[in-house]
């Protein structure tokens, strides 16, 4: 159904970016919502906006989209400026947190409405709406209401809705929100196949750091109006730039310590090297540690809790400084997990995978 | 009803009494409605009760008698009238009140109410003595605008309300894919309007044919609305005739009742 | 690309339809200037001339004002004539009277609303509605019809041989009350229910798991949260019973005086202009204080509403 350029042309177009989101601000009233953001979206791209709630990831979508005017900074579609064009305009397709289906129209009639907006001609329109349903696997659909849909189907035709106007940028805010946690793994993969088939350059905003793990391409991990980082998945998980991202992704262990002459010294005993100095705080993922008995090691604990997590379980050591450090192990089939009251002392598998940030 | 648990006499005889006093209150609401229809039916000249025989000749006399009538037919077009009126003014101040972005929206939104917290006898003496200092004699016209003035607020009312349980995202929606602002209002908003626009037609077409308050000082000497001619037919008439035009009302007032309860449902009558 | 495949069939707005957009996209109060003209000419208007017929002493020539002074004569008039004093007095009372007794029978029907099954429910919003879609001489000629003389008040008394003279309860006091209250009783009912219904039903169930009766948790839980749906209900039926016409005409005889038909007497049938601007004037302020009070008796009872201090 849809087909981007191929071959050479399609090389030329992938080196500019689609999306530039250069330097923009918004604020309401005294409160500054973002603060000079800039990313670049190259076509074909995935793009996650992640971060808690409050960070301004929905406000920089809502600019994209044209609900709201920035007040600094440029927002460009294939290099265009998009500030003069209105929402009404814009290359984009939105696909709003609750779906936001007009209740009154069938599932043809919603999907079909932009064309219908646009003049385009009965039957063209006809046969557009029936290949957007096609591809989101609601052919037959078309006579229902969306009261009559499950939360599933509601969503396919939220993004059949938009697919119709064929728009260079899919924003997507929150889409797996309405959904129930065993729906939701299902239709993210789903959701990615469709998008990385149908080559639609996108952009998700979500809270759910799972979510975007399994979504993006690329995550751009936001906090109180300003990008922290964007990079990929595992990059972000295995080289946060900040502490952060580094407490936002995954779940880490930090600690205060020294650096001194480029090292900083574990309390295991290892240390690990960085071009900080002074006063530093350390992060360590728990997959990264193990525990040992408490004779084998300097850095003693007792564990206060476990659980488990998929394969791996999760250990809660109290040390003496009070701080609960967690450890992550792979189950072993035959052997019982460690009791909780158990003393034992933990040791960095690969000190070199620990980070170090500058005290904040 | 859940079971009860342990209840004391003295709380169960508190809660019958307020349960009682509840019965005897809702019977009071309807009684005298009950009461005056089957007057209506009484072959008697007089008001008295229990009624003798049945007869429907006093329905037809409602309708052969030339002045009441004519009432009716007045009522109605002010009814009608009020009704278009509201419309058009109350639903886009409904809209500009919910969906406008300038700093005065809580301001409209009282301001619109002002003249429906105003007793109607004051507003009715206000309007025809501003008639009288300019020129403009009571007449059917008069009645109906200042009836609309002192009824749109709840046309306004009811829309706002049902505007403000609306996801605004569909409007949103609506923009993103394609629709200028006026499409937007007449494919998504205006359609999902629809019901509250017809319950506070109901409404404001019941005020319009029922309102003494205003009416009474802004009416034309020849148009009189049905409430006036009620007025003195019930002071000068003793016959079962009234009882009759009340029957009449009533039963337009139950079809009222079910056309609300149909557009927007009996529970979001209160707003 | 995209705006071109899309807007080739279209034939582009047209200039009513430009204009609708234009008006409508700046989300501004356009939509409203309408509605608030007509407020202005029909409303704010005739109020400000009735406020200044009341405060001046007009002298007419040949059918023209030929002056206009202000002058407070028709106020100290009205407020040194002992006729005023007393209507309003009745006036007052009556309204006072009739909203206690709204709120005494009023209260019990919305309780049972809230403890109500679904066809209970239904039923209670039929009842109260119902009359509210009716006028108000319908619903007054009603009460003629029982407490007259051959009513059916006094032809059941008779028929069950308690009295063997007709009551005379028309035309009196007691008639005037009893219409009024029933009358307005919807209106002290609805928004009770709609206040009482939106509060958490847990709370009443955390009232009885805690070991509460039935009328101890109406009196200690119900009661003081369903105290702002009170108030608006007092206030409406104040309003209402202060400034109603009807009813008193109706049932009080042609010589019961209370403010509105001393209003209606003033301006339709003695001419009395600046009289009746003055007594409206009363009625309306006289209105706003009584208001104001049960504003503020509501708050004192609702002080658990205001947010945090400080």
């Amino acid at each position: 159904m849809m087909q981007g350029p191929a071959g050479p042309l399609r090389d030329a177009i992938a080196t500019a970016p689609v999306l530039n989101i250069g330097g923009v601000s918004k604020r309401f009233g005294t409160t500054t919502v973002l603060q000079d953001c800039s990313l670049d979206i190259a076509e074909g791209e995935v793009v996650t906006l992640l971060g808690p709630s409050g960070c301004g990831k929905t406000t920089l979508l809502r600019c994209i989209a044209g609900f709201w005017d920035a007040d600094d900074g440029t927002i460009a579609i294939d290099g265009r400026d998009m500030a003069p064009v209105p929402v009404n305009r814009r290359p984009v397709g939105v696909v709003f947190q609750s779906y936001a289906l007009f209740p009154h129209m069938t599932v043809a009639q919603n999907v079909g409405y932009a064309l219908r907006m646009g003049g385009v001609a009965r039957q063209k329109a006809r046969e557009k709406v029936n290949a957007a349903l096609e591809t989101v696997s609601l052919t037959g659909f078309e006579g229902r209401y969306p009261a009559q849909l499950s939360g599933g189907q509601q969503q396919r035709v939220a993004i059949a809705r938009v697919l119709v106007m064929e728009p260079r940028v899919l924003l997507l805010d929150e889409p797996f929100n309405a959904l129930d946690a065993k729906l939701r793994g299902t239709m993210q993969v789903e959701l990615r196949q469709l998008i990385k088939t149908l080559g639609l350059t996108s952009i998700f905003v979500t809270h759910d750091q799972e979510e975007a793990l399994t979504m993006s391409d690329r995550i751009a991990v936001m906090r109180a109006g300003r990008i922290e980082q964007v990079a990929s998945p595992d990059e972000i998980f295995d080289r946060p730039a900040t502490a952060y991202v580094a407490d936002f992704i995954g779940t880490s262990n930090f600690w205060d310590a020294k650096a001194r002459d480029g090292q900083v010294a574990l309390p295991d005993g290892q240390s690990v090297a960085t071009h900080l100095d002074g006063a530093v705080r350390v992060m360590a993922r728990p997959h990264n540690l193990r525990l040992m008995p408490p004779e084998k090691g300097r850095w003693r604990g007792t564990v206060t809790f476990h659980r488990n997590v998929g394969p791996l379980i999760e250990y809660h050591v109290e040390t003496p400084g009070g701080a609960t450090i967690r450890v992550a192990t792979m189950r072993q089939e035959r052997s019982r997990p460690i009791a909780d009251r158990a003393e034992v002392s933990i040791a960095v598998i690969a000190p070199a995978s620990c980070a170090v940030y500058p005290d904040a | 009803m859940k079971a009860f648990r342990k209840t004391s006499l003295g709380d169960a005889l508190g809660i019958g009494l307020i349960f009682a006093v509840a019965i005897f209150s809702l019977v009071l609401l309807v009684a005298p409605s009950i009461i005056v229809v089957i007057i209506s039916f009484d072959t008697r000249a007089y008001v008295s009760f229990p009624p003798e025989g049945f007869t429907v000749k006093w329905y037809a006399e409602v309708f052969k008698q030339g002045e009441l009538v004519e009432a009716m037919l007045n009522s109605l077009q002010v009814g009608i009238t009020v009704t278009l009126l509201c419309i058009l003014l109350g639903v886009p101040t409904a809209l500009a009140c919910v969906r406008g972005r300038f700093r005065g929206t809580t301001a409209l939104s009282l301001f619109v109410l002002v003249p429906h917290m105003v007793p109607g006898i004051v507003l009715g003496v206000a309007v025809l003595f501003a008639g009288a200092l300019v020129g403009v004699s009571p007449s059917i016209w008069l009645q109906s605008i200042s009836i609309t003035v002192f009824i749109l607020a709840v046309m306004v009312r009811t829309v706002q309300s049902r505007l403000m349980r609306l996801d605004a995202s569909l409007e949103e929606a609506a923009a993103n894919l394609r629709a200028t602002p006026f499409n937007s209002l007449r494919t998504v908003t205006f359609p999902l309007l629809l019901p509250a626009i017809l319950a506070g037609a109901v409404f404001t077409f019941v005020e319009g044919f029922d309102n003494l308050s205003v009416a009474i000082f802004t009416h034309g000497f020849r148009d009189r609305p049905l409430p006036v001619e009620l007025l003195s037919l019930v002071q000068f008439t003793s016959s079962p005739l009234v009882a009759a035009v009340s029957g009449v009302q009533i039963v337009l007032a139950i079809v009222a009742l079910v056309l609300v309860s149909m557009s927007i449902g009996l529970d979001n009558v209160n707003e | 690309m995209t705006d071109a495949t899309l807007s080739q069939g279209h034939a582009g707005p047209g200039f009513g339809e430009r204009l609708a957009d234009a008006l409508l996209s700046g989300r501004g109060i356009w939509p409203a200037v309408p509605a608030i003209l007509v407020l202005m000419i029909v409303a704010v208007i005739p109020f400000a001339i009735l406020l200044s017929l009341g405060f001046s002493d007009i002298q007419i020539s040949r059918g023209d004002i030929v002056s206009q002074t202000f002058s407070l004569t028709h106020l100290a008039n009205a407020l040194s004539d002992p006729l005023y004093w007393i209507t309003f007095q009745r006036s007052l009372s009556l309204a006072l009277t009739t909203t206690a007794l709204c709120i005494l029978f009023g209260y019990p029907v919305a309780y049972l609303f809230l403890t109500g099954g679904t066809w209970t429910k239904r039923l209670i919003l039929i009842l109260t509605i119902a009359p509210l879609l009716t006028s108000g001489i319908v619903r007054t000629y009603a009460w003629l019809v029982i407490l007259g003389g051959r009513g059916v008040v006094n032809q059941t008394l008779m028929g069950l041989g308690l009295i063997d003279q007709p009551l005379r309860i028309m035309n009196t006091h007691w008639a005037v009350l009893i219409g009024m209250v029933q009358i307005h009783l919807p209106v002290m009912i609805l928004p009770l229910i709609a206040v009482m219904s939106r509060h958490d039903r847990q709370v009443v169930e955390a009232a009885e798991n805690l070991g509460a009766s039935r009328l101890g948790t109406l009196r200690t839980v119900i009661l003081p949260l369903s105290v702002p749906g009170i108030g608006t209900g007092a206030a409406l039926v104040f309003t209402l019973s202060y400034t109603t016409f009807v009813v008193p005409q109706l049932l009080g005889g042609g010589n019961y005086l209370n403010a509105a038909t001393m209003i209606y007497e003033q301006v339709v049938f003695s001419l009395e202009w600046s009289k009746g601007s003055v007594t409206s004037l009363l009625l309306m302020v006289t209105c706003l204080m009584v208001l104001v009070a049960i504003a503020l008796v509501t708050n004192h009872f609702t002080r658990w509403t205001k947010g945090r201090v400080g």
